[in-house]
């Protein structure tokens, strides 16, 4: 009988131990430990108090450890990871605070962030896009309006990235921008040069003025990849009606408005005259921004200004990069003022208990040196207003950027409703390719309801 | 031996309580979420409003999923149909006897060991590109027009070239799963039936195939499986945004739960639970058919 109750306990701690190897990694782990090595040594009479002490103290060292916890969205090889530990490495031999940063990708991030959360990870500070931090994560985020002011941090920032994340942080600062972004035509310089046009277009007029020079001197005007289409659809609708309107139209299915048709008509012209690629319609990204913007053949694209250090090898050193704002329509509401910008933010857990030292860190990795170290590893604008030179293939978005005063989400809104993002794609996509005219398109969305 | 049991319990209860900590409760889970609006997926059960099926009714309701459905549908009939006859046929030739057998298998085989994402980028940017793709050049070569003008990558053509592409890969792996089938199959039956004056086609018909039912049924049951949860290849060929001819019910639920593209748009993990439930059922459902239609009726051989 004794023997079979031993092996009943055995069983059940050999059940016990395994159960508890698969629970977190966190706060609990240490305690695993002291029950798997417990019956292990079950000879020696004092290992089983070790082990209950270890458990003790092991979960108290790492929570109030001196190691900060950053869970970044790029992926380890990547120019911005690698921009960033050096600078990590830097602040830590400068503060002693050693930082613990784990490149997660952004899939990654995106699907593992709020989940770790949840399960009460320590991680202490996070990075993704502006609107997923804010609006996605918004009630994991701490309020940094003291720590911001406590360290003057607003002297050297970007004003109006600094107001976008209080807009989308629901009127308090809940994260801190860098690598900014803006989404707008990039063009090959050299084709406008060839083709005649001295000065960027800033009217639709214009714009087709453009288009039709360009193709006179034999290159193609316009390409664009199945991954960026729709922001043309997006950017335009939002020209003519603004782009709240312009979502409210995309998530309620409200496709007879007028705005859908002029939209299309406008698109159905370009595709009529010939300016569009005659592959747009197969581009599968990146093949129209590898194939034919960089090499060449193409002279525009509406792309984010992170499109230059994408293709930089392709395009080669000589290429000179353009930028201007989605231009003005006819009647419209909106005009070259109003753009998709945004940035990368850094977010503070709420529940870190080190939300200074954090602090600390991304106020070094947003300023000066590092700030400076990322935007030319990146080829990204800097956020740290003090670093005044961009980097030379980004020469001429600055002005752009400086011109913004609407910002717009991701895609103008024309991605703001998932259930009919791919219609939009498919259709717009053969609008461009001339396969379908504007009522045809009109038709489709309507069909597909919602 | 008499049997104990104490002993049993305890030597059972490991296995029966991870069985039900790992596949019991994420069933159960799931079919509850599904009634359930759920922002996050991990949201805490006090979180969740309870919506009846109402998240079913959408479902129904809306275009996409139900294009998702017919893609998986097409992908899973035409690609299987595909995919065995292909590897059927492959199987059948490197198990009769030919020269370089083991070169030759590896060269089908060699896809499955090639990373998705290599394969995907190699059929998207090079061999289907209408610039300077194989297919072009191909078409150029044999002068043959329409093979060179023909646009795989355009809204119209892109669920043929993506079937292509994914079909290419599973070959092999099928393949093998048939030869091991066709090899288990005695030499003496081929001999008498050579006696006896069949050729080889009337050997496939008469004695291959019917003995191989049970590895067909395997082989079926497994791409059913795979199709099923066709996720990657359908990412790999609509990059950032999803597409009309490459979405999938499994993609459809990646974007409600984490959101889709670059856009914020709503989450809902109880869509995506729901998406779940679905898939769950239709995959019973052609367990219960292929049941039905290959049974097994016993062949000693």
């Amino acid at each position: 009988m004794k023997k079979k109750m031993l092996s009943a306990l055995l069983c059940m701690s050999m059940m016990a131990a395994t159960l508890a190897g698969c629970g977190s990694t966190g706060d609990s782990a240490p305690a695993d430990e002291g029950t798997a090595e417990a019956p292990a040594e079950d000879t020696a009479t004092e290992a089983p108090a070790e082990g209950t002490a270890d458990a003790a103290e092991a979960p108290a060292a790492e929570s109030t450890g001196d190691g900060l916890v950053y869970w970044s969205m790029w992926d380890a090889a990547e120019p911005q990871a690698q921009a960033i530990s050096q600078s990590i490495e830097a602040f830590t031999a400068e503060t002693g605070i050693a930082v613990d940063v784990q490149f997660k990708g952004r899939t990654g991030i995106r699907e593992g962030l709020q989940p770790a959360l949840d399960a009460g990870t320590n991680i202490d500070l996070f990075d993704e896009d502006i609107d997923r931090v804010n609006t996605t994560w918004g009630s994991y985020l701490l309020d940094l309006e003291e720590l911001v002011a406590a360290n003057d941090y607003e002297a050297t920032a970007n004003a109006g990235l600094i107001a976008a994340c209080r807009e989308v942080g629901g009127g308090t600062l809940k994260s801190i921008p860098y690598q900014p972004n803006v989404f707008a035509f990039f063009y090959n310089i050299d084709i406008f040069e060839e083709a005649g046009v001295t000065a960027v277009p800033t009217t639709w007029d214009e714009f087709l003025d453009t288009c039709e020079k360009i193709k006179a001197a034999g290159y193609t005007p316009i390409t664009n990849d199945n991954a960026y289409i729709s922001s043309m659809f997006g950017y335009h609708m939002s020209r003519l009606i603004g782009e709240p309107a312009t979502e409210e139209v995309v998530k309620n299915g409200d496709w007879d408005n007028e705005a859908v048709l002029k939209t299309a008509q406008a698109y159905e012209e370009l595709a009529s005259k010939g300016y569009f690629s005659e592959t747009i319609e197969s581009n599968q990204w990146p093949a129209g921004q590898n194939t034919e913007l960089a090499m060449g053949t193409a002279a525009m694209y509406l792309n984010g200004s992170w499109l230059p250090n994408e293709v930089k090898d392709i395009a080669g050193e000589d290429f000179k990069w353009g930028c201007f704002s989605y231009p003005a329509v006819d009647g419209g509401t909106d005009g070259t003022e109003a753009s998709n910008y945004g940035a990368q933010v850094f977010a503070i857990n709420a529940k870190s208990t080190k939300a200074e030292q954090a602090f600390q860190l991304i106020n070094y990795l947003t300023t000066g040196e590092a700030d400076a170290l990322l935007s030319e590893m990146s080829v990204g604008i800097p956020a740290d207003s003090n670093n005044a030179e961009w980097p030379a293939l980004l020469t001429n978005v600055k002005p752009v950027m400086d011109s913004l005063s609407t910002r717009y989400p991701w895609g103008a809104g024309a991605e703001a409703n998932a259930d009919m993002t791919p219609i939009i794609v498919e259709n717009f996509t053969k609008l461009c390719g001339g396969s379908i005219n504007a009522q045809e398109f009109v038709d489709a969305l309507k069909a597909a309801g919602n | 031996m008499k049997k104990n049991k104490t002993m049993i319990v305890v030597f059972l209860a490991p296995a029966v309580i991870m069985f039900s900590i790992i596949f019991l409760y994420p069933i159960f889970r799931t079919v509850l979420m599904s009634f359930f609006k759920i922002e996050g997926v991990t949201d805490a059960v006090s979180k969740w409003q309870f919506s009846g099926l109402s998240n079913y009714i959408k479902l129904f309701n809306t275009e996409l999923f139900r294009i998702s459905m017919w893609n998986i549908f097409r992908i899973w009939l035409f690609g299987g149909i595909l995919v065995m006859g292909l590897a059927l046929l492959f199987a059948a030739i490197l198990t009769s006897g030919i020269r370089f057998k083991n070169v030759f298998r590896a060269i089908i085989y060699m896809p499955n060991v090639v990373s998705a994402v290599a394969l995907a980028t190699m059929w998207l940017q090079y061999v289907f590109s209408p610039k300077f793709g194989l297919f072009k050049s191909l078409g150029k070569f044999l002068h043959w027009e329409w093979l060179e003008k023909f646009q795989w990558l355009d809204p119209a053509h892109l669920f043929i070239a993506l079937l292509v592409a994914y079909c290419f890969g599973m070959v092999g792996y099928h393949m093998l799963i048939f030869a091991s089938g066709i090899e288990r199959i005695g030499a003496d039956y081929y001999e008498a039936a050579t006696l006896d004056g069949a050729n080889r086609i009337q050997q496939f018909r008469y004695i291959t195939l019917p003995l191989l039912k049970g590895v067909t049924k395997t082989n079926i049951t497994m791409w059913s499986i795979s199709s099923a949860g066709f996720f990657l290849w359908s990412q790999l060929f609509s990059m950032v945004v999803s597409n009309t001819q490459t979405i999938t019910p499994v993609v459809y639920m990646y974007q409600n739960i984490f959101g889709a593209g670059n856009s914020m748009t709503e989450r809902n993990a109880g869509i995506g639970a729901a998406v779940g439930v679905l898939l769950s059922v239709c995959v019973v459902v052609i367990f219960i058919v292929c049941d039905k239609i290959f049974k097994d009726d016993d062949i000693e051989f």
